[in-house]
């Protein structure tokens, strides 16, 4: 079901629960609009499609 | 040539006269100390002055020490930089408990040792993850040309300082357009260089893979005058380059013959209003430049930057967003917080993608040497403006505003932001864009532009 639109409050309140993020009430429902815009802006590149072969840049030199 | 003691002195010309004895760092510096507090009421873009260390500092230069080429000069730098003896605020109210900082930052070593002479820290968006200049801490930095006005951000404060007059030089940090911004709303030359290029050792971090420290000032030798005193590896910064450094100041005669310029089509000739393409034409003209090349898949770059940006920034942040969530400023915490439950797969995939688009744009290098495009979509929102119209849609400003600079310090690439005059009468800029560690270029270009008088800087 990949474009079943994705319960973003839900997403916000389990998340933050999964990694010890408290957040206030007051705070919740920006939080939720700004995930929702993470999403809208995060879209070109999620639609981007790249070879297996493609590593990222940063190297790390020990 | 300006008197030295005055707002429009440049830093070339108050180190020159200050090397041939004809003024005294100690009156340049009296002469920016009562500037700044003239100003400070209208523009706000100190948080600290360190009037005590500039006068001592100017008076052991008129005895004789700290011989250098920028001997004699006032700057400021953005508050994420590490004075000593301060808490490094990074625009922060949170920081500025503690701890105090023990030295000074890299680069205000480097130019204190060409002889200039800091005088305070400026103001600038908490954390930086801002492109407004406003803070709800400190108040936002006012634009001098319209105190109404925002400076853009998040390096506002050394915008401000830099338009007012106050000081010939700032420093700045640019992550996503954070110099390119300010520089382009306050009417400035601004330098951010090659990723890596200069030390970011002694400052704030925001985000590791971007973040960049350069310049603004009101001309395009004082660019290249403090670039060329702040270049040179340092181990502390990992990322700094152990390239030899490159002077830019002595290149800058040499004009813009043998350069191949073009214009950025696509993504950068569209999303904006109508003045950041007249400044891109009337500058491209004043060049002959012509030919229009496409950065591919730019907006899916700008995609990637912000994903890189909103992940690194909150992983940074979380323990004080755990444990301090109210005393950060309301216009960055629910956007760090939403940046923490951000999936890690999109984040390994922007970087990804950053390698395959850096491939891409590097070809378009074998062609030309230079490229031009808008620094900022308009020229500057009214201060406390949350939605503004580009291109005819209603978009959020404090995203928006970094639309075109996002997709090239994405990949890390050199740029001069140059000013121009919209109709409208307030300041737009321009990217003069090159390939990595060819600043040289792009300072070229904007010298040419400056003695043209097309791209002018005068103090509001």
């Amino acid at each position: 079901m990949a474009d079943e639109k994705p319960d973003i409050a839900r997403w916000v309140d389990e998340g933050a629960k999964a990694i010890g993020l408290p957040i206030a009430p007051e705070y919740r429902a920006n939080v939720i609009v700004n995930v929702e815009r993470s999403l809208m802006i995060a879209a070109p590149l999620l639609a981007v499609e790249l070879d297996d072969e493609l590593t990222p840049g940063p190297v790390f030199k020990p | 040539m300006s008197d030295v003691t005055s707002k429009s002195a440049t830093a070339t010309e108050i180190a020159g006269a200050v090397m041939s004895g004809k003024a005294k760092a100690s009156a340049v510096i009296d002469a920016a100390l009562k500037r700044i507090a003239a100003a400070e009421p209208t523009v706000n873009a100190f948080t600290d002055v360190v009037a005590e260390r500039a006068r001592k500092r100017a008076a052991e230069i008129d005895a004789g020490r700290h011989i250098g080429p920028l001997m004699g000069v006032p700057f400021a730098v953005k508050n994420l930089f590490d004075i000593e003896g301060l808490p490094t605020r990074a625009g922060s109210k949170i920081n500025n408990d503690g701890p105090i900082a023990k030295r000074d930052g890299a680069l205000v070593r480097k130019l204190e040792a060409a002889g200039a002479i800091l005088v305070g820290g400026l103001n600038m968006g908490e954390y930086a993850y801002d492109f407004t200049g406003e803070n709800a801490h400190y108040g936002p930095s006012r634009n001098p040309h319209d105190p109404t006005r925002m400076t853009g951000g998040s390096s506002g404060g050394s915008g401000a300082a830099v338009a007012a007059g106050e000081v010939p030089i700032a420093l700045g940090s640019d992550t996503n357009g954070s110099i390119r911004v300010p520089s382009s709303l306050c009417g400035l030359f601004g330098l951010k260089p090659t990723y890596g290029r200069l030390s970011r050792a002694g400052s704030f971090p925001f985000v590791d893979a971007f973040d960049h420290l350069g310049p603004l000032a009101r001309s395009t030798e004082d660019l290249a005058l403090s670039f060329d005193a702040m270049q040179g590896w340092d181990p502390d910064d990992p990322v700094c380059t152990d390239r030899p450094a490159e002077p830019t100041l002595p290149s800058l005669i040499e004009g813009i013959g043998g350069l191949k310029i073009a214009i950025a089509g696509d993504y950068f000739a569209k999303g904006g209003e109508p003045e950041c393409f007249e400044a891109v034409a009337t500058v491209a003209k004043a060049l002959n430049a012509t030919k229009t090349v496409v950065l591919p898949q730019a907006a899916a770059a700008r995609s990637a930057a912000y994903v890189i940006t909103a992940i690194e920034g909150a992983q940074l942040h979380l323990p004080r967003l755990r444990t301090r969530a109210k005393d950060f400023d309301p216009d960055t915490r629910e956007r760090f917080m939403a940046g923490a439950l951000l999936p890690g797969a999109w984040y390994v995939k922007a970087q990804r993608f950053r390698r395959h688009y850096r491939a891409n744009v590097l070809k378009l290098f074998e062609d030309v040497d230079v490229i031009l495009a808008p620094a900022t979509p308009c020229t500057a929102p009214k201060l406390g403006q949350v939605m503004m119209k580009l291109g005819g849609v209603d978009l959020p400003v404090r995203a928006n505003l970094g639309l075109y600079t996002q997709p090239i310090s994405f990949i890390g690439l050199p740029v001069v932001a140059v000013p121009t005059r919209s109709a409208g009468g307030m300041p737009i800029g321009v990217q003069v864009i090159a390939k990595p560690y060819n600043e040289q270029a792009a300072l070229r270009v904007a010298y040419h532009l400056q003695k043209q008088g097309v791209c002018v800087s005068a103090p509001a």
